[in-house]
Formats: structure tokens, sequence, C-alpha cells
């Protein structure tokens, strides 16, 4: 490729202050269409905010975000959705008193009619295999379970650019695997990712590039082996204890 | 495609269908029907509160806002106008309608108790207003509606039955309205807001929007009911119609007892609470003023010192009409 | 205009009393008390009692009306509202909702539903000052509720109580691990709330009439004064009633009583719309 693929994403020297605390100091990352990013960091290193601040549920303090062209940062959440980038939630935040199927086609609605996106819920669990669990109740599924809803419910929204913030943490390795797939076909079909994760194993296999933050800064980025080996993000994990080691097993 | 003959459904039809036949068999000037009209009236206003605090779960403490301005724009209207209060009803409900635009952008943001304060001060300051204003609603003393006969088309009738039979057509109509925001796309909104306002937001919801309409259609209605309340009492005062413990709780409690955010839950609240009410007024108030208000604010403290978790805790799931029994038959 | 300033900040410093009250039940037990204007009423009761058989002036009577309805507002506390802390937000807000209704029509059925007033010989008197009338029943309830208002402020930052109440306004979780009693805190701090706004209508006894519903006058007043001033410090109580009596006697200069009543409510619920994390507890 001579010419570069139009950026899809921008994040602009974007930086989120609580009082006199940086969670985000002064951030800037572009993503190509159809780019697996990882966004990688020790634990309370700002992975959380910077989404938050990117799909419109965190108010920036500084710089701006920057969505096919179009300045989305100050926009309400659901605007952002509209224009297409939508996250998971960590904890899996769904409706707890709604079905599987209730909290999917509610998520659908965004771009389509009732009866639309009642199919459009239904295909997505067909997806994610969850067809048996339709009529159940969110609140009695189990986390792994409620990370695949998590998953189908933001891909209902029609998005773009999708965040994943630490899907896979509830998964058993088949299950990773299978997720994996997935959001690998979804690439192919035009989806770009930016992933949270701490599973060394599935972001090495899955991510064309890393971002690594520490702190609210962005230490460093590459692909995977050019972080891998890099002293400075080596010192951030191990300095921090971070207890994933997958950074020195990529090197050897 | 939404399915049109559920269990629910069912029973609902047949239950409008006993209750026109009423009048048939009491004598239509009695007290029961006057009762059952009343019980009615308030399960219809009932419902409309049932939009915002059911299927929105927002606790309002002053729907009676709305409600004394149905009554008083309809009965303005027509006494100092000559405008029949069928047009009367149209012009409070659109009022109203503004009033609960307006209320929306400052309480948007505001959840639980201190959604409940601002509507509680809305409504306390509608009543002070009304109190203070002598010239337009006639202040403390309130206003009357002589009584002119059969009229139909200015909305006066000779028989209660004629009432009774508008009151059970405007709950048909509430309930007609809660049906289909709670099972619309509207209504799986609603329950998102409800029950994660930020997932919510984030599954691309525009919770602002949702709430707005909710709490317009609520207050709309709310004013319709208001209206039909006035010509039925032909007297009302601002201390009555915008009272906190006589409109804004009672028909909150109609809901609660009867079961949040279900389609039944104000009919079966309104039909057991207020020929209990009036029950109690009979025996008690002839006793002392404010006994009968006494005993029932006491009650209540005592059934949720009981049950903190509310009747809602009580009822069982099945019950509940809206998306829930539609979606079981639809899936694929 | 300097007169209704004057006035108005006369006023204030009794809201600013009433308002603390508030204040303290909401910032330290986390509830919004709806019955709170009931426990207003019945302190001018108690007060007028106290005038019409005891003969005593309003302004000790509310010494006896801020130990009454201490206790109970202690008991209410232990036998009512400790148990639904932990209920949805519907349940506490129908609980003090059904107390007020209970404390209205008690009163109603206690007292009877006729306005009453003391006299006092200062009733009509004042101070000239320049071209000022300081009237006499205001100056002198603005001087107890400032008082009133000093104590409290020394008896939370001295007394073993009084750390603890404002120990668990900050984190009650950390409370309970420096050994707090939350429970027994929660009820001191509602008694002493409630008790602080019955002084508040003790004192105003001279100006105002007393009825069953006297109470629900001054919600809205109240609550703005809250919202406005920040909840549970003193200061923050101070400014808000303050800014309240000014206002409210700024705007009857300008406006009808009407207006005066909506600019109040547009007021509040401007504030309320644009602090809500100020008003959230963080539980």
């Amino acid at each position: 490729m001579i010419a570069p693929s139009p950026m899809l994403l921008q994040a602009d020297s974007i930086a989120v202050r609580f009082g006199g605390l940086k969670a985000v100091d002064s951030v800037s990352f572009a993503l190509r269409r159809g780019e697996i990013v990882g966004l990688i960091g020790p634990n309370g290193a700002g992975k959380t905010t910077i989404f938050n601040s990117l799909v419109g549920l965190q108010r920036l303090s500084g710089g701006r975000v920057v969505l096919e062209g179009e300045t989305i940062s100050g926009m309400k959440p659901h605007r952002i959705a509209a224009r297409g980038m939508t996250k998971t939630f960590q904890n899996a935040a769904l409706f707890p008193e709604m079905t599987v199927i209730e909290n999917v086609t509610t998520a659908a609605l965004l771009r389509h009619d009732l009866a639309h996106a009642r199919r459009l819920a239904a295909a997505m669990l067909e997806k994610f295999e969850l067809t048996p669990f339709a009529q159940a109740d969110v609140a009695d599924l189990t986390l792994p379970l409620k990370a695949l809803v998590e998953m189908a419910r933001a891909l209902a929204t029609g998005p773009k650019v999708l965040l994943l913030d630490e899907v896979m943490a509830a998964l058993t390795h088949s299950e990773m695997d299978e997720v994996m797939g997935v959001i690998r076909t979804l690439r192919d079909e035009g989806l770009t990712f930016l992933v949270v994760e701490h599973h060394m194993r599935a972001i090495m296999a899955l991510c064309d590039r890393l971002l690594v933050v520490n702190f609210g800064r962005l230490i460093a980025q590459g692909t995977p082996s050019e972080v891998a080996n890099d002293p400075v993000v080596v010192e951030a994990y191990l300095g921090s204890g971070a207890v994933h080691a997958g950074a020195s097993h990529a090197r050897s | 495609m939404r399915p049109a003959i559920t269990p629910a459904f069912v029973l609902f039809v047949l239950f409008v269908v006993a209750a026109s036949l009423l009048p048939l068999g009491f004598d239509p000037r009695g007290h029961v029907l006057r009762v059952a009209a009343m019980a009615l009236l308030f399960a219809a206003t009932a419902q409309a509160w049932n939009i915002v605090g059911g299927l929105a779960n927002r606790i309002s403490l002053g729907h009676a806002g709305f409600f004394g301005i149905g009554a008083y724009s309809s009965t303005l209207l027509y006494l100092r106008l000559g405008v029949s209060p069928w047009i009367g009803l149209l012009a409070g409900a659109a009022l109203a309608a503004i009033a609960a635009a307006l209320l929306s952008l400052p309480t948007v943001r505001l959840q639980g108790h201190y959604f409940a304060l601002a509507t509680l001060a809305f409504a306390q300051v509608l009543q002070v207003i009304a109190n203070s204003w002598p010239g337009l609603t006639g202040g403390p003393l309130g206003l009357s509606i002589p009584f002119a006969g059969s009229q139909p088309l200015k909305f006066s009738f000779r028989t209660v039955s004629s009432y009774y039979w508008i009151i059970l057509a405007l709950l048909v109509v509430s309930c007609a309205v809660f049906h289909l925001l709670a099972t619309g796309a509207i209504g799986y909104r609603l329950r998102a807001v409800r029950e994660n306002e930020q997932a919510a937001e984030a599954a691309g919801v525009d919770t602002a929007r949702v709430k707005l309409i909710a709490s317009v259609v609520s207050a709309a209605l709310t004013a319709a009911c208001g209206t039909v309340f006035a010509q039925f009492t032909y007297y009302f005062d601002p201390d009555s119609i915008f009272s906190l413990p006589g409109i804004s709780v009672r028909m909150a409690m109609i809901v609660i007892v009867g079961g949040l955010g279900t389609l039944g839950g104000p009919i079966v609240g309104a039909l057991f609470l207020i020929p209990l009410e009036e029950a109690s007024n009979a025996v008690l108030s002839s006793k002392a003023a404010g006994l009968s208000q006494f005993a029932f604010a006491t009650i209540l403290m005592a059934a949720i010192l009981i049950q903190p978790r509310g009747m809602m805790a009580l009822w069982p799931k099945r019950w509940s009409a809206g998306a829930k029994l539609t979606v079981e038959r639809t899936s694929r | 205009m300097t007169q209704a300033l004057i006035d108005g900040i006369l006023l204030g410093g009794v809201y600013a009393v009433i308002a603390l009250g508030l204040s303290l039940v909401y910032g330290v037990v986390g509830i919004v008390n709806f019955a709170h204007g009931a426990f207003l009423m019945l302190g001018m009761y108690v007060s007028w009692f106290a005038w019409r058989h005891l003969g005593l002036d309003p302004l000790a009577g509310s010494v006896l009306s801020f130990g009454a309805v201490f206790v109970l507002g202690y008991l209410v506390q232990r036998a009512l509202i400790n148990r639904v802390l932990a209920a949805p937000p519907a349940a506490q807000i129908f609980l003090t909702v059904g107390l007020l209704i209970a404390m209205e029509n008690g009163a109603l059925l206690l007292f009877g539903s006729d306005f009453r007033s003391v006299s006092v010989p200062y009733q009509l008197q004042g101070y000239q000052i320049g071209g000022i009338f300081l009237s006499a029943p205001y100056l002198y309830a603005f001087i107890s509720a400032i008082a009133l208002g000093g104590v409290l402020e020394l008896y939370l930052a001295r007394s073993w109580t009084g750390r603890a109440i404002r120990a668990v306004a900050q984190d009650p979780m950390a409370a309970t691990l420096a050994g707090v009693d939350i429970r027994r805190t929660y009820a001191r701090a509602f008694g002493l709330g409630v008790a602080l706004t019955a002084f508040g209508g003790g004192i105003i006894l001279p100006y105002i009439t007393v009825s069953p519903t006297i109470g629900g006058q001054y919600v809205v007043l109240m609550f703005t004064a809250v919202v406005l001033g920040g909840l549970g410090s003193v200061r923050g109580a101070l400014v808000g009633g303050l800014a309240v009596g000014i206002i409210q006697s700024l705007s009857a200069l300008l406006f009808s009583i009407q207006l005066e009543n909506l600019c109040l409510f547009v007021i509040f619920i401007t504030v309320l719309s644009l602090r809500p994390q100020g008003i959230v507890k963080g539980m």
C-alpha cells in the first residue's frame, strides 16, 4: 500500500484531570480502518478512563477526539454511538431485569425499528451461540456469558469502531479462541477495534499494533514484538509489579 | 409483529365489559356508582403516573401539579370564556405537556430523592400561586362549576352513569397509552434507562429524550384526568387539587400497591384502595377531622416497615404486561 | 430597598438554622426528610403551649421545643428510618412522606385547625437605626438563631458525638471501623436536625401563626437554602439561609407574591439541577 488508509479515529492530546490528578495526560493516537489495536498498561494506568473519554462517558479536560473527520469530543454517548463508536463495560453493565434478547434488542433500536431490531438481536445471539439463553434474565447469567452478551449488545449498535474493555477476563482458553475468531471475522467485515486486555496471549495474537500507557501517558507504541522488546515497557510492567509476564515470553 | 391476544389482554377486555355493565345494576344516582366512578378515575390517573413512576421508575411526588393544571385550564376556559370543557381538556393537556417539557430540562439528571423533591416543589409552587391569585384562579375559595343539566357538548350530564362511562373510556385510553409505551421501542428504552442509565447511553439510547417523552405523555394524560375530575365533582380548590397526600401520594400509592410498572396494577390498586378509603372516611371522619388520613398514613408507614422492598417484591413477575410477554411469543 | 435587605438578613438567619437542621439530616443520614416541615410545625406548637400554659416567652419556649423534638426525632430515626436505610429510594421517600401526613393530621387531631398565635410585649416594637426599622421579633429571632448556630458549630467541632457525626457524614465505613456506633449516631444526628428546625419554628412564633400545615410553606424555602449552601456545613446553611431570606425579601419588593414564589422555585430547581453531584451522597 503506497498511500495510507484514512484515519478512522484520532485522539489529539486528550487529557482528563480529576482535581489535581492527571488520569490521562496528553495522549495522542490514531486508528486506521480495519486495525485491531491493543491498549495495554499496568492496572490504574488510565485505560478505562481513556475508553470512557472516547465514547463520551467522561468529559475531557483537554484535547479532542475525531471520528471520521468529525470532532466528537463533548457529545453525549448515544450520539457517539450513533456515529459508530461504542464500548463494552468492564463489569458487563447490562440491564439486569431484562432478558438477554431484550438487552441486545435495546441496543439494536439505535438504527432499526422494533421488528428489525428483534431480528437483528436474534441473529446476534446466534453469532455468539447465545440463542439458548435468549429468554434468560441477565442477572442469572455467569460472568463469561455476561461478557458475551455484552459484546453482542455492543455489536448490535452497528459500530464502526468497537472498544473492548477486558471482554476476555472471565473466559476459558477455548472461549477466548472463539471470541478472537469472532473479532477477526468482524475485522474482515470492516470493523475496527481498540482492545484493552491483560491476557498477553490474546494481545500478541490478535493485535496489529499496541499502545502502551502508564500513569496516564502513552509510553510506547508499535507492533507487538517491537513493544515487547521495548525496555521502557518492560520497566513499566515489572517495575509496577504487574502479574502478566507475557512481555518476557514474547522476547524469548 | 405485536400479537394482540395475550392472556392479559383478554382479562382486560373482560374487565372493561364487566365494568361498563355496572351502572345497569345499580341506581344511577347511588353512592356505589359514584365510588366506582371515582375509583376508575383514580385508576386512570394512576396509570398516567405509572408511565413515569413505573416504566421509567422516577418517583414523582408532584403529579398533582399536572392534575391541577388540567382542572384549572378547562374550568377557567369554561367559566370565563364559555369554551366547552372538551376543548378545555385538550388545552389543559397541552399546557401540562409544556410544563412537563420545561420541567424536564433541569430535572433530567436528577434521580430518586432529588427528582421527588423537585417534583414536590413544582406542585407546591402551583398550589401557592393558585391560592394567592384570586383574580385568576378564585384563590383559596376555589372554583365551582354550575350544574347545567344535560348538555353533552358542554361536558355536563344529568346522571352519574354518564360520567361513569366517560371515566371508563378515559381509563381505557390511559391503559392503551401505557401499553403502547410499554411494548414499543420506547418501552425498551425506558426500561434500559431505569435499569442502568450509563449502559443505556452507551447502547445508543437518547436517555434525555426518552425521559422527556415519558414525562410529557404522563403529564398530558394526568391533566386530562384532572379535567374530568373537575367536571365530575363540580368543585375544587388549590389545596385539594394540588394536594400532596390527596392526589400525588394517592396516585403513587395506587400504583405501588397494585404493582409498579404493570398494566393491571393501577386498576387493581384503585379498586382496592379507593373503596377502602371511602369506607374508612365514612367511619372515621365523623369522629374527627384528619383521623382517616392519619390512619392511612400510619398504615402506609407500617406497610413499608414490614416489607421495605415494597409490594413489588410480592408481585409475581409473570404478571408483568409489556415487552416480556410479547417477546416470548415473537422471538424469531 | 435597604430595609428589605435588612429584613431579609434577619429572616435569613432564622432560615439558616432551619436549613441547618435539614442539612444535618441529609448530610449525615443520607435521606431527604420529606417530613422535615412537620417538625418545624411541632416546634411551633410546643413553644405555643409553653407560652399559653407556662407563660414562657417563645424564645425560651423554643429551647423546650428543641429538647422535646430532639427526643421525638431520635425515636423516629431509631424506630422508623433506620429500618429503611438499605431499602430502595421509593421506600424511603414514602416512609417520610407517610410520616409527614401522619404528623400533619396528628396535629390536626390534637390541636384542631385553628390558627394560633402568641402575643408578646415586643411584638410591634423595634429599633430605629438611621432610616432602617429593625423589627424586634425579627431581631430577637435572628440573634437566637445565630446563637444556636454558634453553639452547634462548637458542638460539632469539640464534642465526641459531634465529631462522630462529622465522621459518619464523610465516610460511614471509616467511621464504623473507628468504632463509631452508626445507628446511634444517625439517631442523634436526626434528632439534632429536627430539633434545630423545631427551635427555628419556636423563635418565629411572635410573627408567624401556627396551624397543622404551616410546615408545608417552608418546604421549598428550606430545601432551597440547603441546596444553595451545600450540605452538612454550618457555614453553608448560614449562607444558604441568608441568601434565601434576602431573595425572598427583595423579590417581595419587586414582584407580586405569586412571582416571588415562582422566583424561589426557579432558583431552587436551577441550583438543584446544576449540582446533582453535590447532593448525591457518596455511600
